[in-house]
């Protein structure tokens, strides 16, 4: 029993510590985040009420990275990253878009 | 060294009626010229990181390798930085340049000895690497195939400090470094100088913006989850670069636009201005 208590452990550990899936940005029509986001004026009160929340990751610095994603077609999306300064405003954007060599989700 | 220490462990475990035997022998003296913390760095596996890089110059071939030391505690100091091998008895010092960067010299009584290389820092304060770098390249730059010899040689060298102690003994255990490097799941994290926005691939015609999955160690990581990654303070800096997918040759240029622009030279002074 003890012998295999450990590896079962050590499974359960590891699958823990497993990096989980990413969760993709919240979803946006690309055309109006291009219209409404422009870096070094729009804020993040600006993106909140126009986009809603999203997946982000803040940093020691203040700053943050913020994913929205956009539809691509064939079942494929953009990625429309925003950089969000100490001050909440925007200060880079970019966009993604899919490759042929992407895993399929 | 770890004969020295299992002397010691040794010698403080006997029976109390073993001691109690020898009453008039002179108290014995052991002498211990160093301790060997259990995650300090081994000699060993360094020069082991060192030979794999030799076997697969070929990665890399104008390349240099030397080690760097970088923060993983927002509270290291990481100037002043000074580090030795340090054996049974044998102590080498190794010069670290101002970038915290080190070549390891090779010395056979420390191989023979076990020895441990350690800085002036505690050790779970700072976080090491292999780096591999091709002359002349780019400003903002990296090449593939020195990131590939980083990560074989890293892992072989055993400098990644990714887990609590038991994790790291577990991940150790199962992970060779062609099983970190060569898979999609290596989660082998490397760091750029400055924070950064993003990491773009470009060999020949081909150009790929890496995935924000690639960056920020996935943006997964919560703050608890952080005592536990060496990119701890360094987390808008790192980046997972492709290794394993080989359809981007070696030389393929991995090149980095930042969150803040460069900061301005300092302007040049002019004989003869006022």
């Amino acid at each position: 029993m003890k012998r295999f208590a450990f590896p079962v452990l050590a499974a359960m550990l590891l699958a823990g510590c497993a990096a989980q899936a990413p969760q993709p940005g919240t979803v946006v029509a690309a055309d109006r985040f291009s219209q409404l986001v422009v870096p070094g004026r729009t804020t993040r009160a600006e993106l909140l009420a126009a986009f809603g929340p999203t997946k982000s990751v803040n940093f020691d610095s203040g700053y943050q990275s913020w994913l929205y994603s956009a539809p691509a077609g064939g079942g494929r999306s953009e990625e429309l990253v925003l950089l969000l300064d100490r001050d909440g405003i925007v200060r880079k954007m970019r966009r993604r878009p899919p490759y042929p060599t992407d895993p399929q989700r | 060294m770890r004969r020295l220490i299992g002397t010691v462990l040794a010698a403080a475990c006997l029976p109390a009626q073993a001691q109690d035997a020898q009453p008039a022998a002179a108290p014995q003296t052991v002498v211990v010229s160093s301790t060997r913390d259990p995650v300090d760095k081994s000699y060993r596996k360094m020069i082991l990181g060192m030979e794999r890089f030799e076997r697969q110059h070929a990665l890399a071939p104008q390349a240099t390798l030397r080690f760097r030391l970088l923060p993983r505690l927002p509270t290291v100091n990481m100037r002043g930085i000074t580090l030795k091998v340090v054996g049974d008895r044998i102590t080498v010092p190794v010069p670290v340049a101002g970038d915290n960067s080190f070549v390891l010299p090779r010395n056979e009584q420390a191989l023979r000895e076990d020895a441990a290389v350690i800085a002036n820092r505690k050790t779970t304060s700072m976080t090491w690497r292999a780096q591999v770098t091709t002359p002349g390249l780019p400003p903002d730059t990296r090449r593939l195939g020195d990131l590939r010899l980083e990560c074989l040689v890293g892992v072989e060298a055993g400098l990644v400090s990714n887990s609590s102690p038991l994790f790291g003994w577990i991940s150790n255990a199962l992970n060779s470094p062609e099983q970190v490097c060569n898979s999609p799941d290596g989660n082998f994290l490397f760091f750029t100088e400055r924070p950064l926005f993003s990491v773009t691939l470009r060999a020949g015609e081909r150009t790929e913006i890496l995935p924000f999955r690639m960056l920020y160690a996935g943006g997964e990581q919560t703050r608890d989850m952080l005592a536990y990654c060496d990119c701890q303070v360094m987390l808008d800096r790192t980046y997972y670069a492709p290794i394993w997918d080989r359809s981007w040759p070696d030389d393929t240029l991995v090149s980095f636009d930042y969150m803040e622009d460069a900061p301005a030279a300092a302007p040049a002074t002019v004989e003869g201005t006022p």
